[in-house]
């Protein structure tokens, strides 16, 4: 049985003319770190503020380590829970901070100094105990707030756009920390971000959701690699969508801007169907030839951006406009904006998408 | 270097004398008990007066009361209405400002009124008259007193909880096991402290001073002593004034002490 279940969870605000959140299923393993991707107002906070208590549910049932917890009240639930502006509380110190869920369930004194002494060394802010929050960089504060939040030793774990207020540097760093951290203490965890690389880079699953709906759940690599949906695939990293016409679906043939290409995801299309194929802009090459399965489109260089490691090349191939990006290298030999080239990938990269 | 602003100067010049003039005159008046030489006279027949002790003493006791009380109302109500009914943050605002509108002699009248019979509902008693005894007086004059304090309690807390994210802040304690009185008196109410005290202060100078309620309620206040010395002697009220007034500043120093020591906390947590 999974550690955390909700099933068929719905939210509807007063006076709201469409659910923030409908129909949520998911199941979530012991130790699994689980990420919510999608934009503001796609019901991924919602979602995650049901199980912390903080917003009641329409309908549907969240079950928690095999009890049903959608009736409880917050205080009831031990469930840690770390927010995007930190809420640290002002008026006590990074020890007070991190000892007070300990000492309002009635630790004894000793215990919960030793508990805060083990969450600092955690958190690598052993000499920090004595300052208050205001003295602290938002970084500092963040990891005070998610040493607050393991303190009282939760089943589990959310994360709300925790990082979303700090520069991108202090970012990365602290997303590593938090995996680790996450790693050592085996925590389940739930994580809420409306940002695709940190989502794909931290968690075991992501679930990618739109208006209030799950599109799509899978692990990383199944949601960047082979994304269900033209949402998932646009949200999720850079694509090229391209609209094509089946011409012989039991060969994969189609036509794209007039020219022959081959697929290998026409499964269920009729001939001279419109259907869209989405393109990672990786999987693209600039080649004088290729291997003879691969597809060629023949276009025009319109625009050169130099990315740092990546050099994006958009090329005109008709009326579409499509994005391929090649890795930096002193002696890459980037073509001229204008010149006409030929856009090769392999016939297995190119995705059909509902 | 930088030019003089004559007309500026002007104007605090003007502003300065229009303060200073009448307690200057006040003060010089309050020395002048005896004859031909200024003497504090006038201050230790006023302060060794003993209504004097005895209603500034009621009146403190009874300022400390109204605080306590204002602060059990206004606290717990003002931060419910800011987490769960924001929309209805205007009314209740209108409501702390309606004691501006109403005199206090309506409001001393409207209880007299209403609570020197006893208060009967369909039938039940709900309770006795509560201007027969002193202590049932003292209560009335307790609540009337909170509402001539509550515009500027209600004002000085609203203001200190928009100052924090009250929202989050309880969420996060909550989340951490705590409960509403452990969230409001371990979270809240410390990150309110200067607005409590700025509230209290100003609670406490009004209730000093106050004549209308304790007047018609005849309770033994320091606001209808000083009343009544204004209409038999000269000296003394003057110099009661004097002493009020330093009173006033001690209490705005204190204010201006407390709120220095503790705005980078407040400011920082943001």
């Amino acid at each position: 049985m999974p550690f955390l279940q909700l099933a068929n969870v719905r939210k509807l605000y007063p006076n709201a003319a469409a659910a923030a959140v409908e129909n949520f299923s998911l199941d979530v393993e012991a130790g699994e770190f689980v990420s919510l991707l999608g934009p503001s107002g796609c019901g991924k906070t919602t979602t995650l503020r049901m199980i912390a208590g903080f917003e009641t549910l329409t309908a549907g049932q969240i079950v928690m380590d095999g009890k049903a917890i959608e009736e409880m009240r917050p205080n009831q639930r031990n469930i840690g829970m770390v927010f995007q502006s930190y809420a640290l509380f002002p008026n006590m110190t990074v020890a007070d901070n991190i000892g007070f869920g300990l000492s309002v369930g009635g630790s004894a004194k000793a215990a919960i100094q030793q508990r805060v002494r083990e969450m600092l060394a955690l958190i690598k802010l052993e000499e920090l105990g004595a300052r208050y929050p205001y003295q602290l960089s938002g970084g500092q504060q963040q990891r005070v707030a998610l040493a607050r939040a393991l303190a009282i030793r939760p089943k589990l774990l959310l994360l709300d756009e925790p990082l979303s207020a700090l520069d991108a540097k202090i970012r990365v760093a602290l997303r590593n920390d938090i995996r680790a951290i996450q790693r050592k203490l085996g925590i389940t965890t739930l994580y809420v971000t409306h940002d695709q690389e940190e989502a794909l880079s931290l968690s075991d699953r992501v679930v990618v959701m739109n208006h209030g709906l799950i599109e799509q759940v899978g692990n990383p690599f199944e949601i960047y690699n082979f994304p269900r949906t033209t949402y998932v695939a646009q949200f999720v990293g850079t694509l090229n969508l391209l609209d094509a016409v089946v011409v012989e679906p039991t060969a994969g043939s189609v036509q794209i801007q007039g020219q022959p290409a081959h697929t290998t995801s026409l499964a269920g299309c009729s001939q001279g169907e419109q259907i869209r194929l989405a393109l990672r802009p990786e999987l693209l090459a600039l080649k004088s030839t290729g291997q003879a399965d691969e597809n060629r489109l023949a276009g025009v260089v319109e625009t050169i951006a130099f990315l740092g490691a990546v050099v994006r090349i958009q090329v005109r191939v008709g009326e579409a406009l499509l994005a391929l990006d090649e890795f930096n290298n002193p002696q890459l030999a980037v073509p001229a904006v204008g010149s006409p080239v030929f856009v090769y990938f392999a016939r297995s990269s190119c995705l059909k998408l509902l | 270097m930088r030019r003089i602003n004559w007309f500026a100067w002007l104007w605090f010049t003007l502003g300065a004398l229009y303060f200073v003039l009448p307690l200057w005159g006040t003060l010089i008046f309050s020395l002048q008990k005896r004859r031909g030489v200024l003497s504090l006279d006038a201050y230790s027949a006023a302060l060794g007066d003993p209504r004097f002790v005895e209603t500034f003493v009621f009146s403190n006791f009874m300022a400390i009361c109204t605080i306590l009380a204002s602060l059990l109302l206004i606290v717990p109500t003002a931060y419910w209405v800011h987490l769960h009914l924001p929309r209805w943050r205007p009314v209740v605002e209108f409501v702390s400002l309606l004691p501006f509108v109403i005199p206090a002699i309506v409001l001393v009248f409207g209880f007299i009124k209403l609570y020197s019979k006893p208060i009967v509902l369909l039938g039940i008693p709900l309770f006795p008259s509560l201007t027969t005894s002193n202590l049932s007086t003292n209560l009335l004059l307790i609540a009337g007193y909170t509402v001539l304090s509550l515009p500027y309690m209600y004002r000085a807390v609203d203001n200190g909880l928009r100052a924090m994210d009250v929202g989050t802040l309880t969420e996060a304690a909550q989340s951490l096991g705590a409960g509403w009185w452990t969230i409001l008196w371990r979270v809240i109410l410390p990150n309110l402290r200067t607005a409590l005290l700025s509230g209290a202060l100003l609670t406490f100078a009004i209730v000093v001073g106050e004549l209308t309620i304790a007047t018609f309620l005849a309770r033994p206040a320091f606001g209808p002593y000083l009343a009544l010395l204004g209409n038999h002697r000269a000296y003394e009220p003057a110099a009661l004034a004097i002493v009020s007034f330093l009173l006033t500043w001690v209490a705005m120093g204190l204010i201006d002490r407390v709120t220095r020591g503790t705005r980078d906390v407040v400011a920082g947590s943001h």
